[in-house]
C-alpha cells in the first residue's frame, strides 16, 4: 500500500451531502476515493502489471464445436513440444469447478458441451510461441446436435410460488391482459479483462488475480486440488470492474493458472485478451417471460400469472440463484391479491451464463414493467396512473408471503420523478409516432442474498488497531470500482470516532482477511458495511477511550471480529420458496425520454431521470456513480448491446461489433436520492449496486414504442428492427 | 514476445532507403500497431516518420490547398481555411474515432488504413485478404460489411476523410525518394475485383508526401449515421460537393472503396439548388445497385438517407424529416 497517507482526503462541497438526521462526520460525505489517486496516476497495479521474471505465459485451447466428443488431439510435428508445459484433464486432481454444484469440468474430459470450452492449457516463456503452438494443435470431434433455445433442453432449476386464489381471480376478472417479453444476453465489458498469476511453493499455492470474490476462488482451488485451507492464498489485485463477470468465472481461470504452475514448477501468467474474454466468459442470461394479469376496468390489479424462463448454458454455475432473484422480483412493487409465479432455467449448449449486475431481476422486471405500460395502453390509462393505483405499502403482503415492514414511498418517488422530468407536459405534447417518447418504470431491488443466503454465508468482518493510532478494516469484500475501499473506512471511522485518514482498508487476500462473503448482490455497503459498523463499535468498546497509538504500543494489535446475525423475524422457507426474500428493498422510479430519427430509426436516450431510495447514502458521489454507471449499462442493454449468438457462442466477441454506449451516447442522467434509512444496513443504508440496472430497459423500450408508435416487447431494440 | 527493428527517418532519402530494405512506415501508428498486436501485420522492421515535420501542415497553394501527409485529423478538423472553404472535409474527421486518436492519426494513415472487417482483424480467420480461401462475412455476421458487391471480399473502406477527397478529385502526391509521383484519388483505391490483397495503388517503395486539393467546391456537406457517437465508424455516410456546375456524391463506409454515386449525380445534373423531391430521387438512384447481405439490408435505407440529407444540407436546407 504505497500510497495510503500520501494524500489527504478532501470533502466535497456540502451540496452533495445527504442529511441522515444524525450528526455524522464521515458518513454522508463525498470522501475522495482512497484508491483514486493510484488509479489516475497509473500507480495502481492490476494483475497484468505484476512483474514476474522467468514466468511462463499460459494460453487455453478451446473447443470449436458446441456439442460432441473429442476423438483425437494431434500435435503438429514442427513444434518442439517438449519445451512447452501442456495440461489436460488428467492433470487435474479433481476435475470439477466447485460453485453451487460441481458439474462443470475444469478441462474437457472427452465430452464437449459448449463452444470455447477449455480442452488443453499450454504455457511457455515466449507468449508468441504459445500462440503459434495453440494453432498447431488439431482437435478432431464427433459432433452431436446441440440445443440452443430456451425450453428445448433439460431443466436446470425450477421454482413455483403461489399466493391467494389466482384461478378464481382470473375467472372473475373484468380485464385479462397478457404478453410475452424477451431479453437478450449482455456482455459485461469490464475495462480490465480476466487474468490470474499462479505460483506454488512447498505445496502451497498463491494466486494473484482480478476478481470480485476471493473466497469463491479459494473454495474452488481447494476442491480441484484437494488442498487444506491454509495451503492456498488468494490475493486480489486492483480490479478493473466486475459487474458480476468476475464473480464465478475467475474460479475457472485461477484453477487453470494453478494447474500450469503446478506442472511446470514455475510462475504462470494466464491473462485473457479482449476477444478471448468476451468469447469464453459468462454473460447475462437471456430470458423469455410470459405475463398474464387480471385487473378491474379501473386498473386495480387482482392477480398475476408470471412464467419466467432463462437460458442457463451448459453448466449450472450460478443459474439457480439468478433464476431465484429473477422470480422474486417478477411481481414488481405492486400489490397482488393473488399470484402464480413459475420459473425455469434450462440447459443449452451455450457457454454458461453467469452473474451480471441485477442477477435475473432486470430480466423479470423488464417483463413486468413493459407489461404494466402495455396494460395501461390497453386500458387507455396513463402508465404512471396505473402504477400509482397499485403500489405496495407497509403491511401489504408480497406474492412471496413477505409482509412489507418498511415504507416503500413509491408515490413520493413517482411524483418527484414526474416533476423532475416534466412528464405530464411532455406526454401531452409528444404525439405517438412523432419521433419523441417519454415513459417510465417503477421497481425495487432486494438488498443482499436472497432468502436464507446471508445466513448460510455467515459473513465475518475484522478490524484491527494500527501502530500509527488508526485502524485497518479486514474484509474479503473487494474494491472493483464501486467504492468499497472508501465507504468501509468511512463507516469504520464514524463508528470508531477517529479521523477517516486514520482508517485503512486491507487489500483482500484470503490468508489475512476473514470471509465477509462475495462482493455481489447489492450487499457490500449495506450488509457487510453493517458488520464493519458493528466490529468498529466492538473495538471502540474494547479500547474504552484509550488512545489507539498508546494502546498499540502497550498491548500490540487489538483485533475484533463480528459475524452476521440475521434480522429478527426474518424467516425464509427454502422448500416452499416463501418468506422474507430480503431484509430490505431499495425502491426506484425511472423516467426515460427518447428521440428517434424518423428516417433512420437511430435512437437517442435524451434524459433518464431516477428518483431513488437506497436508504442512507454513505458517500453521495460514489452512490451517484453507481446510479449513473448502472443506468448507462441499462441504456446499452436496451438500445445497442446485441450479443449475436451462433451455436450458443457470442459471434461478435469484439468491441468493434459489440456496441456499448460511450460517454457521448449516455443520456443526461438525473438522479435524486430520497432516503428512508434501514435499521439493519450500515448507518441505515440499503443496496445500490444492482438497482440502477433494473429500470432503464423497460422505460426506454416503452418510450421508443411511443416515439415510433410501435409495440415492441423485447430488448435490445435495435434501429434496424424499428425500420422494418 | 515478437521483436521488430525500429528506425527513425529524418528525410525523404533516408525513408526511401529504409523502404528499400523492407521497412514499414509508422506515422500515427493507430492502425499499424493495432495490426501488429493482433498479429495480422507481421512487419519485422518499422520506420517512424513522425520526425519529418516538413510533411505536416495545411497550406494554400496554386489556388488550391495542400495538406501534408502527417497532418493530424484534429489539425484538419480545426483548420479555419478548410472550415470556411470546404466544411465537409473537416466535418468528416471532427467526430472520427476519439479525441486522443485524432490528435495522432494522420491524413495519409487514415487513407491507407487497412479494412476494419473483424474477420480480417482476427488472426484465427484466414480470410481471402490474408491469402485464405473464404470470405467469412458471406456466412457470418455481416452487419457492417459492404452493401455493394465488388468481388469476393466484402469489406467496407474505413477511411473517414477519403470520400471528401474523392469528391473534389484530390491528387495524392507520393515519392520514392527521388521523383514525385501523382495519383488521382478517384482511381487510387482498388476494389476486391481489382486486387484482393491491396486496397490502393501505392507501391511498397513509395510514401505519400501530401494531398493536394486543386479547387475548393462552391457547396459541400457531410452526413453520417453512427451507432455510437464516439469511437465508431459510420454505418453509412455521404459527402456531396458542388463545383463547376457538377455535383459529386460520394458514399462512404458502405462499399470496398469510397463510392461515387454516378447514378445519383446524373439525377441531379447541373442544378445548383436541389429540392426535397430531387434529393429523394437522387438517393433512390444511389442505392439502385446496392445488394445487401443477410444482416445489413437496413444500411441500404441508411445510405439513401445520407445521400438525400447531404444534398439538402449542401443547399442549406433543413433535412430532418
Amino acid at each position: 500500500m504505497p500510497m495510503s497517507g500520501e494524500f489527504k482526503e478532501k470533502i466535497l462541497a456540502p451540496l452533495m451531502s445527504i442529511s441522515t438526521g444524525k450528526d455524522l462526520k464521515f458518513v454522508g460525505k463525498s470522501i475522495l476515493r482512497k484508491e483514486g489517486i493510484d488509479k489516475v496516476t497509473g500507480r495502481a497495479r492490476y494483475v497484468d502489471d505484476v512483474k514476474t521474471p522467468g514466468a511462463l505465459y499460459g494460453k487455453t485451447l478451446r473447443s470449436s464445436i458446441a456439442c460432441g466428443r473429442i476423438k483425437k488431439i494431434s500435435f503438429a510435428p514442427n513444434i518442439p513440444w517438449d519445451q512447452f508445459t501442456i495440461v489436460d484433464a488428467r492433470d487435474v486432481p479433481y476435475n470439477r469447478v466447485l460453485q453451487i454444484e460441481s458439474d462443470q469440468p475444469v478441462l474437457c474430459d472427452g465430452v464437449v458441451l459448449h463452444r470455447e470450452e477449455p480442452i488443453l492449457l499450454i504455457a511457455h516463456e515466449d507468449p508468441g510461441l504459445v500462440e503459434t503452438a495453440i494453432r498447431s494443435i488439431t482437435v478432431e470431434y464427433e459432433r452431436e446436435p446441440g440445443i440452443f433455445n430456451i425450453g428445448e433442453g433439460r431443466i436446470l432449476k425450477q421454482y413455483d410460488i403461489e399466493e391467494g386464489d389466482w384461478k378464481k381471480e382470473f375467472a372473475a376478472a373484468e380485464v385479462v391482459f397478457e404478453g410475452e417479453y424477451k431479453t437478450g444476453a449482455q456482455e459485461h465489458v469490464y475495462i480490465e479483462t480476466n487474468g490470474f498469476i499462479a505460483c506454488w511453493e512447498d505445496e502451497c499455492l498463491t494466486v494473484h488475480g482480478s476478481m470480485q470474490c476471493p473466497y469463491y476462488v479459494h473454495k474452488a482451488l481447494k476442491y480441484a486440488f484437494k488442498l487444506q485451507d491454509d495451503q492456498i492464498n488468494v490475493v486480489q489485485m486492483t480490479t478493473g470492474g466486475g459487474f458480476g463477470g468476475k464473480e464465478d468465472f475467475p474460479s475457472v481461470l485461477a484453477i487453470h493458472a494453478a494447474l500450469l504452475a503446478k506442472k511446470s514448477g514455475r510462475t504462470v501468467r494466464l491473462i485473457y485478451d479482449r476477444a478471448e474474454d468476451m468469447a469464453s466468459s459468462t454473460k447475462r442470461h437471456p430470458s423469455i417471460s410470459k405475463v398474464r394479469t387480471a385487473c378491474t376496468k379501473d386498473g386495480i390489479l387482482r392477480a398475476i400469472d408470471f412464467s419466467f424462463h432463462i437460458d442457463g448454458g451448459a453448466y449450472i454455475t450460478l443459474s439457480p440463484v439468478v433464476l431465484s432473484r429473477g422470480i422474486v422480483h417478477a411481481f414488481g412493487p405492486y400489490k397482488w391479491p393473488a399470484a402464480k409465479l413459475h420459473a425455469q432455467c434450462f440447459f443449452t449448449n451455450s457457454p454458461p451464463y453467469g452473474a451480471f449486475r441485477g442477477f435475473g431481476a432486470p430480466q423479470s422486471l423488464f417483463a413486468i414493467e413493459a407489461h404494466m405500460t402495455a396494460l395501461a395502453n390497453h386500458l387507455g390509462m396513463d402508465p404512471a396512473e396505473l402504477r400509482r393505483r397499485n403500489f405496495i405499502h407497509r403491511g401489504d403482503t408480497m406474492p412471496t408471503g413477505q409482509v412489507v415492514d418498511e415504507d416503500p414511498n413509491m408515490e413520493a418517488l413517482l411524483d418527484r420523478a414526474l416533476e423532475l422530468s416534466d412528464y405530464k407536459t411532455k406526454r401531452a405534447r409528444w404525439k405517438r409516432g412523432g419521433g419523441k417518447g417519454i415513459s417510465l418504470s417503477t421497481f425495487m431491488h432486494g438488498t443482499g442474498f436472497t432468502g436464507s443466503g446471508e445466513v448460510y454465508l455467515a459473513s465475518r468482518v475484522g478490524i484491527a488497531t494500527t501502530k500509527d493510532g488508526g485502524a485497518e478494516v479486514r474484509v474479503s469484500s473487494t474494491e472493483i470500482g464501486q467504492g468499497t475501499e472508501t465507504v468501509f473506512p468511512q463507516i469504520a471511522a464514524e463508528a470508531l470516532g477517529i479521523d477517516i485518514s486514520k482508517v485503512s482498508f486491507r487489500r483482500p487476500e484470503t490468508k489475512v482477511v476473514p470471509n465477509s462473503g462475495p462482493t455481489v448482490a447489492s450487499r457490500t455497503c449495506s450488509v457487510v458495511g453493517k458488520l464493519v459498523e458493528r466490529a468498529a463499535g466492538k473495538l471502540k468498546q474494547r479500547l474504552a477511550g484509550a488512545d489507539i497509538r498508546q494502546h498499540y504500543a502497550q498491548h500490540g494489535e487489538a483485533y475484533e471480529e463480528v459475524e452476521y446475525v440475521p434480522r429478527p423475524g426474518l424467516v425464509w422457507d427454502d422448500d416452499k420458496y416463501k418468506g422474507s426474500a430480503y431484509g430490505a428493498y431499495s425502491w426506484c422510479v425511472n423516467v426515460a425520454e427518447v428521440t428517434v430519427d424518423p428516417v433512420t430509426a437511430m435512437p437517442r436516450v435524451d434524459t433518464l431521470t431516477a428518483t431513488v431510495d437506497v436508504g442512507t447514502i454513505i458517500n453521495p458521489v460514489l452512490a451517484h456513480g453507481q446510479m449513473e454507471g448502472g443506468i448507462a449499462q441499462g441504456i446499452g442493454w436496451a438500445t445497442c448491446e446485441n450479443v449475436v449468438l451462433k451455436e450458443g457462442l457470442m459471434e461478435n466477441h469484439h468491441l468493434t461489433n459489440y456496441v456499448i454506449p460511450t460517454s457521448a451516447d449516455a443520456a443526461r442522467i438525473v438522479v435524486e436520492f430520497m432516503p428512508s434509512p434501514y435499521s439493519e444496513g450500515a448507518f441505515g443504508s440499503k443496496g445500490v449496486g444492482e438497482l440502477p440496472m433494473d429500470g432503464p430497459g423497460p422505460a426506454i423500450v416503452s418510450a421508443l414504442n411511443d416515439a415510433m408508435e410501435a409495440k415492441f416487447t423485447h430488448l435490445p431494440l435495435l434501429p434496424e428492427e424499428m425500420l422494418k | 514476445m515478437r521483436s521488430f527493428g525500429y528506425a527513425e527517418a529524418e528525410n525523404a532519402q533516408g525513408l526511401a532507403a529504409a523502404l528499400g530494405k523492407g521497412y514499414r512506415i509508422k506515422a500515427g501508428g493507430i492502425d499499424l500497431l493495432d495490426m501488429m498486436k493482433e498479429r495480422i501485420d507481421k512487419s519485422e522492421r518499422i520506420v517512424s516518420i513522425t520526425g519529418m515535420t516538413e510533411l505536416r501542415g495545411i497550406k494554400e497553394r496554386d489556388g488550391g490547398v495542400a495538406i501534408g501527409a502527417l497532418t493530424t485529423l484534429n489539425e484538419i478538423a480545426r483548420d479555419e481555411t478548410l472550415r470556411k472553404a470546404f466544411p465537409a472535409l473537416p466535418d468528416t474527421v471532427c467526430n472520427a474515432a476519439t479525441p486522443q486518436v485524432r490528435e495522432v492519426a494522420t491524413i495519409a494513415g487514415n487513407i491507407l488504413q487497412r479494412p476494419r472487417c473483424w474477420f480480417f482483424r482476427q488472426a484465427e480467420y484466414n480470410c481471402l485478404r490474408k491469402s485464405g480461401q473464404a470470405c467469412y462475412a458471406v456466412a457470418g455476421d455481416n452487419t457492417y460489411h459492404s452493401i455493394y458487391p465488388m468481388g469476393a471480399c466484402h469489406i467496407t473502406h474505413p477511411s473517414n476523410i477519403a470520400p471528401a477527397l474523392v469528391a473534389v478529385g484530390a491528387q495524392i502526391i507520393a515519392s520514392d525518394g527521388k521523383n514525385p509521383k501523382s495519383y488521382d484519388i478517384r482511381d487510387f483505391f482498388l476494389t476486391p475485383e481489382q486486387d484482393l490483397k491491396r486496397e490502393n495503388k501505392l507501391p511498397q517503395n513509395e510514401f505519400i508526401t501530401e494531398i493536394f486539393l486543386p479547387k475548393m467546391p462552391e457547396k459541400s456537406a457531410y452526413v453520417e449515421v453512427k451507432e455510437k457517437q464516439s469511437f465508431d465508424w459510420p454505418l453509412a455516410a455521404c459527402v456531396a460537393t458542388y463545383a463547376d456546375k457538377k455535383w459529386s456524391i460520394i458514399l462512404a463506409h458502405v462499399a470496398p472503396v469510397p463510392l461515387r454515386a454516378t447514378l445519383a449525380e446524373n439525377v441531379v445534373g447541373e442544378k445548383a439548388d436541389i429540392d426535397e423531391n430531387l434529393a429523394l430521387q437522387a438517393a433512390e438512384a444511389a442505392v439502385k445497385t446496392a445488394q445487401p447481405m443477410a444482416y445489413n439490408g437496413f444500411r441500404v435505407h441508411l445510405a439513401k438517407a445520407v445521400v438525400r440529407r447531404a444534398l439538402l444540407k449542401a443547399c442549406g436546407k433543413d433535412f430532418h424529416a
